[in-house]
């Protein structure tokens, strides 16, 4: 096996001093993360209104409208790599899509305010659409009222399902309650 | 693992470490009926780490990180919504009452000392957001500051409503992490 320093070039110093920087930052808040579960299951939004407008570029610079996924369900996430609960939900935003058809189930992870190499060294390769909120304006014309904060868009566009706070997206409540949106 | 790569290791274990041994000891937890709340107190240097790695200077955000700042947690595990607003919170000490600082008045303050937009975005929204409707299954952590520190301990009191009924939850001799 090769040693990380005949692999790799030697971290820059202010390279070093970033991630030590955000380690420590994060280790504020993972400090005092629960110990208990994620929540479970979405509500149901009231009147179920029409979801606001999300025109967002993804990690690679391709903009994504959610306009142009209509017909199919979205699941849009706001989340951020210093936020706990949004760190331990996201794996299973991608275990979620693999149980559905690409043409019945998109999943749009909304991440707000930071940049593409903060989410890259969080995110990696993830096969979960990541787009890049860097000033939070689409944020705002959503109904956030804290992260991490999750909304399932219809088929006909309509908000219908929100849930605040972490949740495991994979586990069987949820599934249940999407493919009961897709029969409608 | 050459000597420098070692260094390296140490001093992030012991700055990712250090949150959790400072604030450990007194972080308190309530519950009634269902709703939860657990507050957990942040050492200066926990929170001026935090901050300063979303773009924040030392300076700036020191204002917050000295005024007592603590991590809160909120559960609904009712089967009905809940409602909650930070500025009806209640800190009572041997002093008088205290409330928290709202997020809007610190913005509001970064605003004027010129901080950069990505540090405030992540100021906002690492805030135990001040007014909420708390689904059933909902839950949230965020940090929030005192008005100013208070000396010894406090009993914080969180009052919230379903539908028309009010409720509170009490955390007693609830206090800021100890100074560094």
């Amino acid at each position: 096996m090769k040693s990380f320093s005949t692999d790799s070039p030697a971290p820059q110093p202010n390279e070093r001093r970033r991630t030590l920087m955000r380690l420590a930052g994060l280790g504020c808040l993972l400090a005092a993360a629960p110990l208990a579960a994620q929540g479970s299951g979405m509500s149901t939004v009231a009147g179920m209104p029409a979801a606001p407008p999300l025109a967002l570029p993804d990690i690679d610079g391709k903009v994504v409208d959610l306009a142009s996924l209509r017909g199919r369900l979205v699941l849009v996430n706001f989340w951020a790599t210093w936020c706990p609960p949004c760190r331990r939900e996201f794996p299973s935003l991608s275990r979620l899509q693999k149980l559905f058809k690409p043409g019945e189930l998109a999943v749009l992870a909304v991440n707000v305010g930071e940049d593409a190499e903060t989410i890259f060294s969080f995110a990696g390769a993830s096969d979960v659409t990541i787009l890049l909120d860097r000033d939070s304006a689409a944020m705002r014309r959503w109904p956030v009222k804290g992260l991490p904060s999750t909304f399932v868009v219809d088929k006909k566009g309509r908000l219908a399902l929100r849930a605040v706070g972490g949740r495991e997206f994979d586990d069987a409540a949820i599934v249940a309650q999407l493919r009961g949106l897709l029969r409608v | 693992m050459r000597p420098r790569q070692f260094k390296l290791l140490a001093v992030l274990l012991a700055i990712t470490a250090l949150p959790a041994a400072a604030q450990s000891r007194s972080a308190q937890h309530g519950e009634r009926e269902g709703v939860e709340v657990k507050a957990t107190p942040l050492t200066r240097p926990a929170v001026l780490a935090f901050y300063q790695a979303r773009g924040f200077s030392a300076q700036a955000i020191s204002p917050y990180a000295d005024a007592c700042v603590f991590s809160f947690e909120l559960r609904n595990t009712t089967r009905k919504t809940l409602r909650l607003r930070l500025a009806d919170w209640r800190a009572q000490t041997a002093a008088g009452t205290l409330r928290f600082r709202l997020p809007q008045s610190w913005e509001a303050e970064w605003a004027r000392r010129g901080v950069a937009e990505p540090a405030r975005i992540a100021f906002r929204w690492a805030q135990f957001q001040a007014d909420i409707e708390f689904a059933p299954g909902d839950w949230i952590m965020g940090m929030a500051a005192l008005e100013r520190p208070p000396e010894g301990t406090l009993r914080l009191t969180v009052p919230y409503t379903i539908g028309k009924q009010k409720h509170e939850i009490v955390l007693d001799r609830l206090a800021c992490a100890a100074a560094e």
